[in-house]
């Protein structure tokens, strides 16, 4: 619990057998993102491992590693030059897809394209979508609150954050929308790597073709423009096209596909708990204290990877220069050495160092408009339908690899 | 009561200025403009400076030992 906890920390070791028993496998030699068991026991999992494993590896394709403690993440995330983002930030990524930028980059060449993004989805600019995003809460919810009954996910939660996204910086038509939802969700969660390839070229080809055309389009001075107009990389040589595509794509996949399952379990979470509800009923100043202890405890972004750029040593494990090594910010928010009770969700709690948007040079560019969007969206919806519950024989249904997501989410009020 | 913002793992998290606004200010990005100096706490902001120094995923705030 203290703040200051010494960062060689004695780690309780994992029982094997313990492990087989409560997992049905052993997470330390032989963990599986993709384990639909992973998937069922998802909270049970990361308590487990950020407690007892501070670092467990997976054999699964290429194989890598997992890190799991606040401490442990942090500094790697800080460390871009042991860990790079240069290769990829999935595991077994498939063959022939393209790197984005700036998520796939390191500095300098990252830091120049952060540096002329940043600006685009900085708290001030995102202020001013504010109205616009709460006036698209409200149209969602007017769809809806007549019947006294929704499926959250595909009536509010999936549409949301692209019309967000869409509408207000990339001024893309919302209509293509579900094309893309789809494309990002198989490219992440499909079984088949092949199939993940596929989806991912559909979305890439899209993005791509809009590029391509805003390039005979007058200037807007927006975010287009910004990613067309490109950068100098050192050496004086001008960004590529397909860096400049790149970014379109990274920033959709951000934009698109991230935010949903936070303001699904949200909502899910404030219909099983009346208690907290009330609070935030009570005292609608809370809303923004709650949705960092509902990004703290329901991260769509699992893990997170980079590559090793040489032999190095984390709580007491050696990984080879080469290796591939998840950053398992889901488990270091819920770090028992940084906060109390961990596994408990409270809204109230005080100070909450949570990695849900990365730590370090890549922290999420998208956070600032994310946080606009839950705002909204708990603060509309609270106000409209305070009293609401989960439709009683249904329970919401989940996802989880690298990413989590949630599939339905029945409601009645 | 002094801090100190450090330069470079301050990556615009905000978070300070949420929960300290009368002690920590962001930039036109959103990164603390006090990055990579020392700032006095006013008198009175220490708990909320705490909070914000606390709520630092980067824990790029730290306290300037007198
Ligand atoms: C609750 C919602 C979101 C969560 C939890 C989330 C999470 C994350 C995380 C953990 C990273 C760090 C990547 C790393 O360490 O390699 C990241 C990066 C990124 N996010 Fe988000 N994100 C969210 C929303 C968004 C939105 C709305 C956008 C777009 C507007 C976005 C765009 C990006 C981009 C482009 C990056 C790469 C930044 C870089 O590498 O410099 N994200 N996000
Ligand atoms: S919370 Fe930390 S990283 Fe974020 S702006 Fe403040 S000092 Fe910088």
């Amino acid at each position: 619990m203290n703040e200051d906890a010494p960062s060689a920390e004695v780690f309780e070791a994992p029982s094997h057998d313990e492990m087989i028993a409560r997992f049905g496998r052993d997470l330390v030699n032989d963990f599986d993102l993709d384990d639909p068991a992973f998937n069922d026991k998802f909270d049970e999992t990361l308590n487990y491992m950020v407690r007892k494993c501070p670092v467990v590896h997976s054999r699964v394709g290429r194989g890598y590693y997992l890190i799991n403690t606040q401490d442990d993440v942090r500094r790697a995330a800080q460390d871009w030059r042991t860990f790079s983002s240069a290769k990829g930030y999935m595991p077994n990524r498939p063959e022939g897809l393209p790197y984005l930028m700036p998520e796939e980059s390191d500095p300098p060449i990252h830091t120049k394209w952060r540096h002329v993004l940043n600006p685009h989805l900085s708290p001030r600019t995102v202020a001013g979508y504010e109205q616009p995003v709460r006036d698209d809460v409200n149209a969602l919810i007017d769809k809806f609150i007549d019947r006294a009954e929704c499926e959250f996910i595909s009536e509010f939660g999936a549409l949301l954050p692209g019309w967000a996204f869409f509408k207000n910086i990339l001024g893309l038509p919302i209509d293509d929308l579900a094309m893309l939802v789809n494309g990002v969700e198989e490219g992440t969660f499909a079984p088949d790597p092949e199939v993940r390839g596929k989806y991912f070229g559909e979305v890439f080809a899209y993005l791509e073709t809009h590029l391509a055309w805003r390039k005979t389009q007058p200037s807007r001075g927006d975010l287009i423009d910004t990613i067309l107009a490109g950068v100098t990389y050192e050496g004086g040589t001008e960004s590529p096209w397909a860096h400049k595509v790149s970014i379109l794509v990274d920033l959709t996949f951000g934009g698109i596909a991230t935010t949903t399952f936070v303001m699904a379990s949200a909502i899910h979470h404030l219909a099983m708990h009346p208690d907290q509800r009330q609070l935030l009923l009570d005292d609608p100043s809370l809303i923004e204290n709650a949705i960092e202890e509902y990004a703290r405890f329901f991260p769509p972004v699992v893990a997170l990877g980079r590559t090793c750029t040489r032999d190095v040593e984390v709580s007491g494990t050696t990984i080879p220069e080469g290796e591939f090594v998840m950053l398992t910010y889901a488990a270091a928010s819920r770090d028992p050495r940084h906060m109390d009770e961990p596994e408990k969700i409270d809204v109230r709690r005080e100070g909450i160092p949570h990695s849900t948007f990365g730590v370090g040079p890549h922290r999420c560019i998208g956070s600032n408009l994310a946080r606009v969007e839950l705002t909204a969206t708990l603060e509309e919806w609270l106000k409209r339908i305070p009293e609401f519950s989960v439709k009683p024989g249904t329970e919401p249904t989940y996802v989880t690899g690298f990413l989590r997501s949630m599939r339905s989410l029945e409601l009645v009020w | 009561m002094r801090m100190k913002i450090d330069d470079e793992n301050c990556t615009g998290h905000g978070r300070c200025a949420k929960y300290a606004p009368n002690v920590f200010r962001l930039d036109d990005d959103g990164y603390n403009v006090d990055r990579g100096s020392e700032i006095e706490v006013p008198a009175g902001e220490e708990k909320t400076a705490l909070l914000g120094m606390k709520s630092c995923p980067e824990r790029a705030i730290t306290i300037v030992e007198e």
